[in-house]
């Protein structure tokens, strides 16, 4: 073969395999290749966080499968999501196609789910039995030694809040963690911090102990520095998606905005430990924070441990 | 002497309990106002109180929608019982709720809100997600606007209004005022151009 037709022919060889690459379905990592940074330890509380998914889309579906892959290796039992849980409609077929389906080989295997409505759900969301939302706005669940609060921030108002209070009373020495949708802290430029709402909540986060918030609503994940001894976190990438809608501030400790994501936590004793995944399986952010309780005085900043270039800081 | 105590024990009870559950039974709690504000926010109770027995009697009447795994069942009850409440309040118009008094009133709050001390964050509040670009005319019976995304109301305001029962909430669709069904998704009253 003459050199020119040989150069041409590994040419082609060569672009094919690119072009192999690039779009061939991704298989399923196998389970060494998946990094996980949780401790795992015994008797603990396992979740998984989602935001901002029902969008219906591949990314959503490629995102769960990831889900389900971490979950051979860490066994979460509930998933809490953060709001727009079904966006563009509430017929049936959204049910399924931007809920049932995508997170099916989670539901077969038992993982419940708690959701909280966006501004993109429909109230009545709240009587779909795997929403286990109880057919309440917003509500309390209890897991090992942690007190969730689901709110629906589309719509604080006083009876709202006067709840809050009175369940924040009664969390005794339990873990006190909030989610829901619109985020107190953000560095999008898309919605940014709802200034407003964060003037009548964490007033009541501080007083009562809560140390942990999840939300959503800016289509990025973003982990805020401890803001008042809290822990914000914003996880509303799930399955829409803001690429280079981040502007990293003064209040980013770590933002992921390339790619979905979703979180998973641990929490064992007063050690709450998460671990930050991108759609491709990159941990763009991970840590532990330690609770503070009324002896130990120990500070709630995380200890990082972040996923090498992953994200930014 | 002794059934006396026994009573009046039970009404200091009743009192607690009537102190501590505010919205019970349907009944909003109405913010600390006093002479004209407490009498025109007492109309409004009122016509809240008369809106919610009639979605109370007309959902009466159809299967009692509990939490499902079926969204059809969610759907099919949320129609029905739009349909049927469209039906009973078929002469139903703006102002009905709203009058004119209670109107002049929920203004002045409203422009106090968005026009004082608090301006900028209440609009920030209603600004990302609120449809003000998009065309849509609400009347009184409609379905609430389904492909917009829900503005949050903001909690100062809230804390400003008379308190509503569950079955209804406040919601602001480009400059209006709303007044919602939350179960049936429907329109009961509005303030158009309400916000400044």
């Amino acid at each position: 073969m003459p050199a020119k037709r040989r150069a041409a022919f590994f040419s082609l060889v060569a672009l094919a395999a690119l072009g192999l690459s690039l779009y061939a379905p991704e298989l399923p990592s196998p389970l060494s290749a998946l990094e996980l940074t949780l401790p795992l330890k015994a008797n603990s509380v396992r979740f998984a966080v989602i935001g901002d998914m029902g969008t219906g889309e591949k990314p959503q579906y490629e995102l769960a499968g990831k889900m389900v892959e971490y979950r051979q290796k860490f066994p979460f039992e509930f998933v809490i999501t953060v709001g727009d849980n079904i966006y563009d409609g509430d017929a049936p077929a959204d049910y399924e196609s931007k809920f049932e389906r995508p997170y099916k080989l989670l539901l077969d295997a038992g993982v419940k789910f708690y959701a909280t409505l966006g501004n993109h759900d429909k109230p009545n969301q709240r009587f779909y039995k795997p929403f286990n939302m109880n057919g309440q706005q917003y509500y309390t669940h209890k897991n090992g030694n942690v007190r969730f609060f689901a709110l629906d921030t589309n719509y604080m108002n006083p009876q709202q809040l006067a709840w809050l209070e009175k369940e924040l009373q009664n969390a005794g020495s339990d873990w006190a963690i909030c989610y829901f949708h619109h985020a107190l802290y953000s560095s999008a430029s898309f919605h940014g911090s709802a200034t407003e709402l964060r003037g009548v909540l964490e007033p009541l986060f501080v007083k009562y102990g809560v140390q942990v918030v999840f939300a959503g609503h800016d289509h990025v994940y973003e982990r805020v520095k401890p803001q008042k001894g809290i822990q914000y976190f914003t996880e509303g990438a799930s399955g829409s998606l803001r690429a280079g809608n981040l502007k990293k501030s003064a209040l980013t400790a770590v933002g992921y905005d390339r790619d979905r994501s979703f979180m998973l936590v641990e929490i064992s004793g007063d050690e709450l430990y998460f671990q930050t995944i991108s759609r491709t399986g990159q941990t763009v952010d991970s840590g532990v924070i330690q609770r503070v309780t009324a002896t130990s005085g120990v500070s709630s900043g995380p200890a990082e441990q972040v996923g090498p270039g992953a994200g930014y800081e | 002497m002794k059934r006396r105590n026994r009573v009046t024990r039970l009404i200091g009870w009743l009192s607690v309990f009537a102190v501590v559950t505010p919205g019970f039974a349907g009944q909003p709690r109405v913010p600390q106002a006093s002479g004209e504000d407490a009498r025109v926010f007492k109309i409004f109770t009122a016509r809240v109180q008369e809106y919610v027995k009639l979605q109370k009697n007309v959902e009466a009447s159809l299967p009692a929608l509990k939490p499902t795994n079926d969204a059809a069942r969610i759907a099919e009850h949320e129609h029905a019982l739009a349909r049927k409440i469209v039906q009973a309040r078929s002469g139903a118009g703006q102002g009905d709720i709203f009058t004119d008094e209670v109107t002049r009133q929920f203004r002045r709050i409203i422009r106090g809100e968005f026009q004082g001390p608090n301006a900028l964050q209440a609009r920030r509040t209603i600004r990302p997600d609120n449809p003000s670009k998009a065309v849509v005319r609400l009347h009184v019976n409609d379905v609430y606007p389904e492909n917009i995304p829900l503005t949050t109301t903001p909690p100062t305001l809230l804390s400003k209004l008379p308190e509503l029962p569950k079955e209804l909430a406040y919601r602001i669709v480009g400059r209006d005022l709303t007044l919602k069904d939350t179960k049936a998704g429907l329109i009961v009253d509005l303030i158009p151009n309400a916000i400044p």
